[in-house]
């Protein structure tokens, strides 16, 4: 092995074999006194089998946040007070928020992290599996600590996903505190997850590959990783900086105690802005490697990818006010983020000009996962060009708060982010199952997905800019029609998801047609060089890498 | 391989075009409700202009972008034989659509500018009203004339719950409109007496959060007259959706007229505060003031929401006479700690009175205890 | 200097040609790219702040 390595990276050998040299002691274990049942799941520290566990964890939390979902749209089905009281609607459309935003969207590219970072870069697992375990494991503590709080007596939060302060605090239900623990674990969580990627990234790539020869999902994942580490802590300060307002009275928040309310907005989104990005540069790389496959082109502008997707990491810390345009800052603030905010608008565009021009004079064929992907570069398209309506802050003073803003990050996260999700499942379920996922049940999920996500959402951009405010249960009579699609198109998108179920389940239990090693034509990767699928135990060996021919960092 | 799909694919551009075309329609139809409105002040104008121009430069990148991709799907699919080329990366196409990008930015962002720095110029104005946040109503202070008023959304829950039709203006109307004079340059100072509120005119261009303990400012001049509708705009609990906003421009000749009037008719009910009312005539304004400020937390049957909202019915605070004087503390001050506000500033004696009389008589409570305007006003003059 | 300046420009602007590309990765330490490009990220952000601030007044 060692004779292999590039002479600079000593440090890098002995960290990979220390930690192989763990993982392949846990390997061991489950060799000789592997636990069965239930305590397997519970004990493991197999990368594949946390990830599987991450990937059906956020599964059922789509679910459980889709069910949510329709309990809003059914309300706004018509003008009137129809199903729901004001203040349950309100918990609905909170709980909805931080379930998919937290529960579901992140979970789930962790979980295809966990699956796929080790087989792409040629490592024997993760770096840290006992950490692996216990970043999983969270999850579900949380979670059922955030949904218990929808028993509780005065009810779950109710404040929104954003969670303004001093609706947040002073005015909020008693189960606040509940929901501020859940946020905490949650957050732990990601940080420990992002932590082992990075370790992992850094670490264990095989022998000769650089990291200017990483697939772009792994990439992607690595600067995101950074950006959970950066940001997640300040969310856990601000949480915290809620639990004192309320429990132990300070007043950070309260301009009665000589606290300021708009404090708790910068932290927020200093947080959440990175966060966006956090929920869709994943994306990026998911569609990045399954564009190139299915056109048997290679990816136009590899290096520029790169770039692009690091200069959105750093633009997204200096943009957060943009959240804030109406909360009164000052001018000279106003405008500085009314350029920063413009500016992400370029190397986003650079990323879809590189599929597009990946596409351009390829062989293109129209597999399920291609057509996910397809769909996704459309859709998530129309979400950044909304995205760019929205940094002009002198019309964002018309848009902000409404509808208009629904439909541009719904249309980033759902058609985005969770069309992306389901691409990279369909692209890697022969290799974590063995067996194609049904063609049938599969065309039959995406166009119904993508009539029932665009009936949904694009509706909403002209509710908002006829003047619906966001986050009302009930609305005036000019808002009926569209109301009236969004809310069928969600039906539609709900129940379709109900087929991608379907599809992996069967798969889950080898119902389909056997995939070879590598099922798609035009794949590239180290993760297409194992059998399908691939066994539990991968890549003891460092496997040999051959940057390809022309790649950056080839002498 | 799975099978290649030989047909379905081709719905694929289809699909879009249905999306596209309502986009597309949308400048056509600007006055049926697809789009931002115009507005009736220069400010709005120009945003609304401003949103027209990003909207267009938006429309043209989508067509190129889209334009190439599914021109390639359909050119380059496989099934017809397409065989891939070997080119990637070339400095001049990536210049050129980095650059473009960075061009069409740089000249949006000129005029956004200027819009923006026109909209924080609130400099000589010629009044100034000052317009508080409250869950869930607005109170809207003229701060030249001694006049102040709440403006409380005026549509009847009968319509809200759907046992009887919705009118035209279904949870856009008010009890009593903000008038302002045309033609004069008017700014808003906001704050807020409770949670962030946000008051958003969109004929007036105008969405500005209201923030307990600080103050922001915005301001218009509106041309033409008539009535202008709006909601907030930021999540405030659970009635968020039921706080309207309705602003009536008239000419400055009206304006003064009704100036005069609200302050005649004010006056006339600070002369009468002395006066012994009946029960029946407090019972019945009680109910009034009680179904405007009380019934979204304590509910209409005086249930309330436990335990954030106590239950008024049956509470021995409410219905006794050891409870009475704290029962109107609690009115009149609030509770520290809990959502329950201060009334000793937002309602009038009369009012405060009616309403303490209805909680400790209606739904059973029969006390037949009754408050009057002059016993407020002894205990507000006692605290001082 | 001047290269490592010319290969944060290029980074920043998201455009480099093959060529200078590797040659830069030709080098034995990536340490002065860094501290480069962070100090860039820097003038940057003050860059933009001062432009905001030019043109509020």
């Amino acid at each position: 092995m060692s004779s292999t390595l590039p002479p600079h990276s000593d440090k890098q050998q002995a960290l990979s074999d220390s930690a192989a040299g763990g993982a392949a002691a846990s390997a061991a274990d489950h060799h000789q006194s592997a636990p069965s049942g239930p305590l397997r799941w519970l004990l493991t520290t197999n990368h594949k089998e946390i990830g599987s566990l991450y990937l059906l964890f956020s599964l059922l939390m789509f679910f459980i946040g889709g069910v949510l979902a329709l309990v809003v749209r059914a309300e706004l089905f018509q003008p009137g007070l129809m199903f729901v009281q004001p203040e349950f609607f309100n918990q609905m459309t909170t709980m909805h928020g931080l379930i998919m935003v937290f529960g579901a969207i992140m979970p789930a590219f962790v979980g295809l992290a966990n699956w796929m970072l080790p087989l792409q870069i040629g490592a024997p697992d993760m770096a840290l599996p006992r950490l692996n375990n216990f970043s999983f494991w969270l999850l579900p503590v949380a979670f059922t600590l955030l949904l218990s709080t929808l028993f509780m007596e005065g009810g779950g939060p109710n404040f929104g996903w954003t969670f303004y302060a001093p609706l947040s605090t002073t005015y909020a239900p008693p189960s606040t505190s509940f929901f501020i623990l859940a946020m905490h674990l949650a957050g732990i969580s990601s940080i420990l997850g992002a932590i082992n990627i990075i370790a992992t990234i850094l670490n264990l790539r095989t022998p000769g590959m650089r990291l200017m020869d990483m697939p772009l999902f792994v990439w992607t994942w690595l600067i995101t990783a950074f950006l959970l580490i950066a940001v997640m802590p300040v969310l856990a300060g601000v949480v915290t900086m809620m639990l004192l307002d309320i429990n132990f009275g300070t007043s950070f928040f309260d301009a009665a105690g000589g606290g300021d309310p708009v404090l708790f907005q910068h932290l927020f989104w200093f947080f959440g802005h990175p966060e966006v990005y956090i929920m869709i540069l994943p994306a990026f790389g998911i569609i990045s490697a399954i564009v190139p496959t299915f056109a048997r082109k290679r990816l136009f502008g590899y290096a520029s990818m790169v770039y692009a997707t690091a200069s959105i990491a750093l633009l997204s810390f200096v943009v957060w006010a943009h959240h804030m345009f109406t909360v009164g800052l000052p001018l000279v603030a106003e405008l500085f983020f009314m350029y920063t905010t413009m500016l992400i608008a370029v190397p986003t565009g650079v990323k879809v000009f590189n599929w597009m021009a990946t596409l351009f004079r390829g062989s293109i064929s129209f597999e399920l996962p291609m057509l996910f992907a397809l769909a996704f570069i459309v859709q998530f398209t129309i979400g950044g060009l909304s995205g760019v309506m929205l940094a002009i802050s002198p019309a964002d003073f018309q848009y902000h708060d409404t509808y208009f803003v629904v439909a541009h990050f719904h249309y980033v996260l759902v058609p985005g982010a969770v069309f992306a999700i389901l691409a990279a499942a369909y692209y890697w379920l022969p290799k974590w199952t063995g067996v194609y996922p049904s063609e049938k049940l599969g065309q039959a999920h995406f166009w119904l997905s993508v009539i029932g996500v665009n009936l949904t959402f694009f509706p909403m951009h002209f509710s908002g800019l006829a003047g619906m405010p966001r986050r009302i249960p009930d609305y005036a009579l000019q808002f009926a029609d569209f109301n009236l699609l969004s809310s069928i198109g969600g039906f539609l998108f709900g129940t379709s998801q109900l087929l991608f179920l379907a599809v992996v389940i069967l798969c889950m239990r080898k119902k389909g047609k056997k995939a070879p090693a590598n099922p798609w034509e035009g794949a590239e990767g180290l993760e297409w060089q194992l059998p399908s699928p691939a066994p539990l135990h991968t890549f003891d060996t460092p496997p040999e890498f051959i940057p390809e021919r022309d790649s950056p960092s080839r002498s | 391989m799975p099978a290649c799909l030989p047909k379905v694919w081709r719905l694929l551009p289809a699909g879009f075009l249905l999306i596209a075309l309502p986009v597309a329609g949308s400048q056509v139809n600007t006055s049926s409700g697809w789009n931002m409105p115009p507005g009736v002040t220069g400010i709005s104008q120009n945003i609304f202009s401003l949103h027209m121009i990003i909207f267009w430069i938006c429309v043209v990148i989508a067509l190129v972008v889209f334009g190439v991709i599914f021109w390639s799907l359909f050119a380059y699919r496989k099934s017809k034989g397409a065989k891939a080329a070997h080119f990637h990366e070339n400095t001049l196409v990536e210049v050129i659509w980095t650059a473009l990008p960075l061009i069409i930015l740089v000249a949006m962002a000129v005029p956004a500018t200027a819009t923006l720095k026109q909209l924080y110029d609130t400099s000589e104005a010629d009044m100034d009203i000052l317009v508080t946040g409250h869950q869930w109503r607005w109170h809207y202070q003229y701060m030249e004339e001694d006049l102040s008023f709440f403006s409380n959304l005026a549509t009847p829950r009968s319509q809200i719950e759907g046992q009887e039709d919705k009118g035209d203006f279904y949870l856009l109307e008010v009890d009593q409109p903000l008038v302002v004079p045309t033609g004069q340059k008017i700014r808003f100072l906001f704050t807020s007496n409770d949670v962030i509120h946000s008051w958003w005119v969109p004929d007036l261009g105008i969405k500005k959060d209201t923030l307990p303990g600080f103050i922001n400012e915005s301001w218009t001049r509106i041309e033409e007259e008539g009535t202008y509708r709006g909601q907030c705009a930021e999540l405030c609990g659970r009635n968020h959706a039921f706080m309207p906003i309705e602003v009536k421009a008239v000419s400055p000749e009206a304006y003064q007229s009704w100036v005069e009037e609200r302050k005649a008719a004010a006056a006339s009910e600070a002369a009468n505060v002395d006066r012994e009312r009946s029960l029946d005539e407090l019972m019945q304004r009680g109910e009034e003031v009680y179904t405007t400020y009380c019934a979204a937390c304590h509910q209409e049957d005086g249930g309330g929401m436990p335990p954030a909202f106590p239950a008024l019915k049956g509470n021995a605070l409410v219905q006794e006479e050891s409870g009475r004087q704290q029962h109107l503390e609690t009115v009149l001050h609030g509770r520290s700690g809990t959502p329950m506000p201060a009334y000793s500033d937002t309602l009038s004696l009369a009012d405060i009175a009616a309403v303490i009389t209805y909680e400790r008589n209606a739904w059973g409570n029969n006390s037949g205890d009754r408050v009057q305007p002059a016993e407020i006003r002894e205990l507000l003059d006692s605290d001082d | 200097m001047w290269r490592v300046l010319q290969a944060v420009l290029a980074a920043f602007f998201g455009v480099q040609s093959e060529r200078k590309r590797r040659e830069d990765f030709q080098q034995s330490s990536p340490w002065p790219f860094i501290l480069t490009g962070v100090l860039m990220t820097l003038v940057f952000v003050v860059a933009v702040g001062f432009l905001a601030h030019w043109a509020s007044s």
